[in-house]
Parts: structure tokens; C-alpha cells; sequence
């Protein structure tokens, strides 16, 4: 695991999914390595992914700002 | 608008009736008024026909049956109403079409909103099992507020602080005075294609007349019929209306329902987060090192030397089987051996010549031996054979024995 990838693909491509689901992902990420019956690179992959998660999140809440729009009547 | 005498000649009374009737609708048209309710009748078409009076004046009044009424209103009770100035030109009469209608004051509305609380409970308007949870972590939040009231900065310094990860999306609206239940309603719908997961809907504090338009049906309806679980601010904890008991959740103050509607936390998320982080990292590291040892009993020979320390072992066994063997069957050789060397000696115990070993001797005249009936004289030689010498020898004497046969038994 490079520590590049993470930084990588957070300037790439910015996860379009919602907060809520990625944090789900990440838990479960974790479980299953918690687990770990899965093969070898897999659980690779998996760690991989969760630690994108994991910073991406992160960055995103500790650099967050309310945003506030007003709907039109 | 022309005057109906223009023209110096005579008009009909219609005319003269259509001329007032466009001149008080027109000129007057939407009222709001504030009086006292005598001679109230409602017919049996369901239609209301009252006069609304003060000190010093009174007008007719007609509410039809179609305009919805949640009270019932008595003579002497005191009202505001809203409606349109019509002309009844039958009676040349002129009349307000009454449109809403509610008790003025603060212990006619107090009376109104308890009779209310009956029938929405009687509706199950309130009941706890058409309450919907609220979103654990809702990234995006609606406000129905008016857009000037500190209520509205409470709720965006709270969310805030608390998640500003989040967006707020708000429907500025009316919160008091006429038309504001219907903005607040409309609010409502707006917001259900917002994209919002949450809704706060409310006001800071007043008079029950200033909250009044959260105890409208309008509202109400509203907020059950809204797809998207409600919060409900209006004024303070001790005010409780309409809204708040129809509401998924009821929130002490605007600020209270921030809260509410923000249950995580952006630390709370952080820390969550570090934590998953940590236990992926523990979990990688331990899988990681499990196979590392595994490399490493290979790598350094050690599981080489546990096969052949157990190829050693099973030679040993082997040995250690075979040696026993050898040893059963040499013990039955040695027993073989010592049974033919018994019958050996048992048969060399036999031989002629066998008893010379034991100091016997032999006698022979011309190389065979003498017979044991065969006499002996003086004179003669003969041959003695003992065990390993012979001698040949002269007789001298003879002397007959009398049991020869103790002599020869041998």
C-alpha cells in the first residue's frame, strides 16, 4: 500500500456517494478485516479502500461549512 | 365608474343595486373585523347567518356552509373574521361572506385550542404510532421559518457548531398574522422535494395570538402529510401547540431542535472514524504478521528439519522393531544349536570307540577286536587300545574270573 494512493485519489475524483453510506462502508470495512477470512489481497484491497475512506471522510468533516440555501416561494 | 344618474333620467332599482354592489366590492372587498357575534342562526343547509356588532354599529354576516369553522360560535362571543363585502340586492342589503372566523382574545383562543387538542387527539392526530424516527446523520435540513426571526439564527449557530458538514435548506415564511398558517403549510410542501431529510418547523416565542398559526389545521395537515419527519419549534416549552403535538418530534426551542435534528456530531464522526481506522490498521498488521511467520517457518529451514527430525524418528522405530526381532530369532537358533549339540554328544556317547574317553580300553589280536568269548593264553600279543595310545603287550598270567560278565558290561 502506498500512502500515495489515498491523497491520489482524493484529488482525482471527489466520492459523489453520500457521507452516511461511505461511513457505512468503512465500518464494515472494518469488520470484515476484524474477521479477516478473506484472501490476502482482498483484505489488501479492503484496507486500502477503507483508509481512502477513512481520510477522505475526515478531511471532509473536519474542512466542512454549513451551507445554507434558500428555496424560493 | 360612471354614476348611475349621469344622464339626469331615472334608473331601475337594479341598476342602482349593480352600481352599489360593484362600488362596495370593488372599492372595499377583502375585510378583517373584529366584533361581537348576536343573533348568530345556522340553518338547516348547513349555511351561517349572524350580525357582527360593537358599541356603536353593526353588519350583516354570512358564512356558507362550505367555509370550514372549528368552533362553535355563540352570541356574544367576540371574533375576528375575514371575508369579502358583498350586496345582497334581494334585501338591498349589504353583508360580509365570511371566509375564516376565529375567537379574539387570549381565553376565547385558550378555549379554542383546547377544544382543538380534543378533536385532532379524537383524529389520533397525535398518537405515538404515526410518529416517524429522525434521520441519525442527515447531511442536508430544512427550515421552515420566517427568514428575520432569531429563531432562524439559533438554528444555523447550532447546526453549525454541531454539523456543518450538513446543508440547510430554508423556506422563508410567514409565521404570524393573516395568510401566515397557509405559508407555513405551503412551506411544508415545498420542502418535499427539497432533497431535505429533516424538517424544523416553527417560530421564537410570543402571545398565543403571535404562535396562532400553529394551531391551524392547515397546518397540521401539513405536517402529517409531509414525507419528510418534522420537528416542531414554536415559542417556548410552556407553549404547546398544534404543530408540536402533530410533529414526528417536538423541540423545547428553536435551538432545542438543532439539536435534535444533528443527534452526531462532527467529532463525534471524527472519533468514529479514527477509531475504524485504528482497529483496519490492527487487524491488516496482525493478518500481516501471521503470514510473515508463516514465510519465516519456511524460509529458515526449520520445517525442513522438523520433516527429517520425524524421518529420523520413524528409522529409529524401525531399528528399534528389527533389533528385537534379531534378538527373538537368534534365542531360537541358540535353542536349535543346543538341542543338535545335545544329540551329538548323545550320539557320540553312542560311538564304539566312546567309552576310551573314559579311561575304557580295547583289546585287539590282528587288527579286529577280541571278542569277548575268545580266550586268552600265556604267551600271547595282543594289541590294548585306549583313547590316544595304543600299546601292543605279552600275556603273563591268566586267571579265570568267576563272573566274567561284571567285567565286560560295558
Amino acid at each position: 500500500m502506498s500512502k500515495k494512493a489515498p491523497q491520489a485519489a482524493q484529488a482525482e475524483h471527489v466520492d459523489e456517494r453520500p457521507l452516511e453510506e461511505r461511513l457505512r462502508r468503512l465500518e464494515e470495512i472494518a469488520r470484515i478485516l476484524d474477521v479477516g477470512d478473506r484472501p490476502l489481497d482482498e483484505q489488501l484491497k479492503l484496507y486500502s479502500e477503507g483508509m481512502t475512506l477513512a481520510a477522505t471522510c475526515r478531511a471532509e468533516l473536519e474542512q466542512a461549512q454549513l451551507r445554507v440555501e434558500e428555496l424560493a416561494k | 365608474m360612471p354614476t348611475p344618474n349621469a344622464r339626469n333620467e331615472a334608473v331601475t332599482v337594479s341598476e342602482l343595486t349593480t352600481a352599489i354592489s360593484a362600488l362596495l366590492t370593488e372599492g372595499i372587498g377583502d375585510v378583517i373585523v373584529e366584533g361581537e357575534i348576536s343573533n348568530f342562526k345556522a340553518h338547516s343547509s348547513g349555511h351561517r347567518y349572524f350580525t357582527l356588532k360593537d358599541a356603536g354599529a353593526q353588519i350583516a354576516c354570512v358564512m356558507w356552509r362550505t367555509r370550514s369553522l372549528d368552533f362553535v360560535p355563540q352570541d356574544g362571543m367576540h371574533v375576528i373574521l375575514g371575508g369579502r363585502l358583498t350586496v345582497y340586492p334581494p334585501q338591498g342589503k349589504y353583508q360580509i361572506d365570511v371566509i375564516w372566523m376565529r375567537p379574539a382574545g387570549v381565553g376565547a383562543l385558550q378555549r379554542l385550542l383546547e377544544e382543538r387538542k380534543r378533536l385532532f387527539a379524537a383524529r389520533g392526530w397525535f398518537d405515538w404510532q404515526r410518529k416517524r424516527p429522525l434521520p441519525v446523520l442527515p447531511t442536508t435540513i430544512g427550515v421552515v421559518t420566517s427568514p428575520t426571526g432569531a429563531a432562524l439564527q439559533d438554528i444555523l449557530r447550532t447546526i453549525g457548531m454541531r454539523f456543518p458538514a450538513a446543508r440547510i435548506i430554508i423556506r422563508p415564511a410567514l409565521v404570524q398574522g393573516q395568510g401566515a398558517a397557509e405559508d407555513v403549510a405551503a412551506g411544508i410542501l415545498d420542502m418535499q422535494t427539497s432533497g431535505a431529510e429533516v424538517l424544523i418547523v416553527g417560530r421564537g416565542g410570543g402571545s398565543i395570538e403571535d404562535l396562532w398559526a400553529f394551531n391551524e389545521e392547515v397546518v397540521a395537515r401539513a405536517i402529517i402529510e409531509s414525507s419528510i419527519p418534522v420537528i416542531s419549534a414554536v415559542g417556548h416549552e410552556t407553549d404547546e401547540t398544534i404543530s408540536d403535538l402533530v410533529a414526528d418530534m417536538r423541540a423545547a426551542t428553536p435551538t432545542h431542535a438543532a439539536v435534535l435534528a444533528t443527534p452526531v456530531t462532527v467529532d463525534d464522526l471524527v472519533v468514529s472514524i479514527d477509531d475504524q481506522r485504528m482497529r483496519m490498521t490492527r487487524s491488516i498488521a496482525r493478518r500481516l504478521d501471521d503470514l510473515r511467520a508463516l514465510v519465516q517457518r519456511f524460509a529458515d529451514g526449520s520445517a525442513m528439519r522438523r520433516l527429517q527430525e520425524r524421518l529420523l524418528q520413524r528409522q529409529q522405530r524401525i531399528d528399534e522393531l528389527t533389533t528385537r526381532y534379531a534378538r527373538s530369532v537368534g534365542t531360537a537358533i541358540d535353542r536349535l544349536r543346543q538341542r543338535v549339540e545335545h544329540q551329538e554328544s548323545l550320539l557320540t556317547s553312542l560311538h564304539p570307540l566312546a567309552p576310551l574317553r573314559r579311561g575304557f580300553a580295547v583289546l585287539e589280536r590282528d587288527g579286529s577286536v577280541l571278542p569277548p568269548g575268545e580266550a586268552l593264553h600265556r604267551g600271547d600279543t595282543v594289541r590294548i587300545r585306549r583313547h590316544r595310545q595304543t600299546a601292543d603287550v605279552t600275556v603273563t598270567e591268566i586267571q579265570d574270573l568267576e563272573h566274567p560278565e561284571g567285567a565286560s558290561h560295558e
